[in-house]
């Protein structure tokens, strides 16, 4: 898994954040950013410009809705949610480009420039990254939610609607193509 | 011997997920199959290869943009407003075509999908028959009916709750996770919805009320004569075009052929009040206008700005001049705009005026 520290802000955040404290909404961004701008980037085939649109729409929503956060669920859970509508709305918008891996961008999709973004300088990254793209929509989210996020099945059936053995069959498939996409990839390249 | 093979469960045995009698069987099933064993490879080598996938940061410039959409003094109803007119409309309107483009794909897909539960019944819904205390799942096509003495609850699958008064018919319409419809025959509901906005409506007769994240009370009667309260958030209740936008603590009143009438505030002078209702069937040929500019204060400008585009061009001009006088009026705002009902300026005047409503 990605290691990203701080995976669940405190209840006390979230009771400042529903009091309309905006430091308390900066420190919920800044957990939370990354990991919602990467699935929206990899779920729509490294369009960075997309990403953040997907990105802000989320935490606007999160903003104008946390008053509404019971509680009753995790909030990651209710968060991921509001990703998973937010790409849902934003794939329909481009649905033309959704449907279809769109390689173009992909070819133009930058690598970092920090000592992380290394592995991303690679083929192996590229490929990898071409296999997710290759990804139905429904296994690619179901995908990336999982790693950038590690949650748990019971979680990603909340966000994703479904039930856990679903969960468990979508990124079972997906894991599955992903492997065998890539071995051709690497094929192709040999 | 036939063995039924395990490809969906491979994900969930590496990832540690199944439940320990699925894990057994698995496992047991791995030992004498090198097929699935072959497969939960794969899934394997998929799974390491993600390691490869780098996280990304998002760009600084996301935030500045929340922030320019979300100023200092701005409160979180009137940010989600603000952005939603200011910003989103466009976009709004986009996502409504494909929304409905995308209605055919999810009901396919969710058809056999029972998202909501009348999860509480009172009273003897049967008619003097024992009270019904029962979880039952409801889908498209059911309808849902109360007596004088009962009621019940709805779960409207995880986004939210109905309450359903005494003496109520209605018709579950849709429930998957990208719309939420019932028909409201008659009778009274009580909603309470934490969703995003759009995703939760009800029809009656002469009006249908779309949640824009809120808590609200509607009720109606066949014919569709009806009212709904808002308590929370906002509500945009709609009819062949007509649109009125109801906030917290306003309510609206709905006419069978007419839709959607003026919002007030519940807190509103008893004679604007009266002077709306009557405003109603007069048509602007009576007195009831100069009554509710006579005595309408800076929060009735609600009622006047949906006024505006009901009424003609020479009280539009008696509107705008009394709420002018009730309210700066921004920079940008100009009267001959207004009395043209450009849609922008009048979007524009909304937004201002939002703070005060």
């Amino acid at each position: 898994m990605v290691p990203l520290s701080d995976r669940e802000v405190s209840p006390e955040i979230i009771a400042h954040c529903r009091a309309g404290d905006r430091d308390a909404i900066r420190v919920l961004y800044d957990t939370y950013k990354d990991r919602v701008y990467s699935v929206a980037l990899y779920f729509f085939h490294g369009d960075e410009s997309v990403a953040a649109d997907v990105t802000q729409q989320v935490f606007l929503k999160l903003i104008t809705g946390i008053a509404q956060f019971k509680g009753d669920a995790a909030f990651s859970t209710w968060l991921y949610r509001l990703v998973v509508n937010a790409c849902q709305d934003m794939a329909r918008r481009r649905k033309s480009a959704e449907w279809s891996t769109e390689r173009s961008r992909l070819e133009e999709f930058p690598v970092g420039g920090s000592q992380e973004d290394d592995y991303a300088r690679t083929e192996d990254a590229r490929s990898v990254r071409d296999a997710v793209s290759e990804l139905p929509p429904k296994l690619r989210m179901a995908v990336l939610l999982r790693y950038f996020d590690d949650l748990s099945y019971e979680q990603m059936a909340e966000v994703l609607h479904c039930s856990m053995g679903t969960v468990a069959s979508r990124l079972s498939r997906g894991h599955k193509k992903l492997a065998d996409r890539l071995k051709s990839l690497m094929g192709a390249k040999g | 011997m036939f063995r039924r093979h395990i490809p969906h469960q491979l994900a969930g045995l590496l990832d540690g997920e199944l439940p320990l009698a699925e894990k057994k069987r698995v496992e047991d099933h791995l030992a004498v199959c090198g097929l699935c064993r072959e497969e939960r490879e794969q899934v394997r080598m998929g799974m390491s290869m993600l390691k490869h996938l780098p996280p990304a940061q998002a760009p600084d410039a996301i935030w500045n943009a929340i922030e320019s959409a979300w100023p200092e003094q701005q409160q979180r109803s009137v940010a989600w407003f603000r952005q939603w007119f200011g910003q989103w409309l466009p976009a709004y309107a986009v996502l409504a075509v494909a929304a409905v483009a995308g209605i055919a794909y999810w009901t396919m897909v969710h058809r056999h999908e029972r998202l909501w539960e009348v999860v509480e019944i009172h009273g003897s819904p049967g008619g003097g028959q024992e009270p019904i205390r029962k979880v039952a799942g409801v889908g498209p096509g059911d309808w849902i009916e109360t007596d004088a003495s009962s009621s019940a609850r709805i779960t409207v699958g995880q986004i939210g709750s109905v309450d359903v008064g005494p003496n109520a018919r209605l018709r579950v319409v849709t429930t998957s996770p990208l719309e939420h419809r019932l028909t409201l025959e008659r009778g009274e509901i009580h909603a309470k919805i934490s969703a995003p906005p759009r995703l939760f409506f009800v029809e009656t007769a002469s009006a249908t009320a779309e949640d824009l994240g809120c808590e609200y009370s509607l009720k109606t009667d066949v014919q569709g004569l009806g009212l709904l309260q808002v308590t929370l958030g906002w509500v945009s209740f709609q009819w062949k075009g007509i649109e009125s936008l109801v906030p917290a603590g306003a309510s609206c009143r709905t006419r069978p052929h007419e839709g959607p009438g003026v919002p007030y505030f519940d807190d509103a002078p008893e004679e604007l009040r009266n002077a709306l209702e009557n405003l109603a069937t007069e048509k602007f040929a009576g007195s009831s206008l100069d009554t509710i500019l006579r005595v309408a204060r800076v929060r009735d400008t609600l009622t006047l700005w949906h006024l505006l585009s009901r009424a003609g061009v020479p009280d539009r001009a008696r509107i705008y001049d009394r709420m002018a006088a009730l309210t700066p009026v921004p920079a940008d705002v100009s009267r001959d705009k207004v009395l043209e009902l450009d849609a922008k300026t009048l979007t524009r005047w909304k937004e201002a005026l939002a703070w005060t409503w």
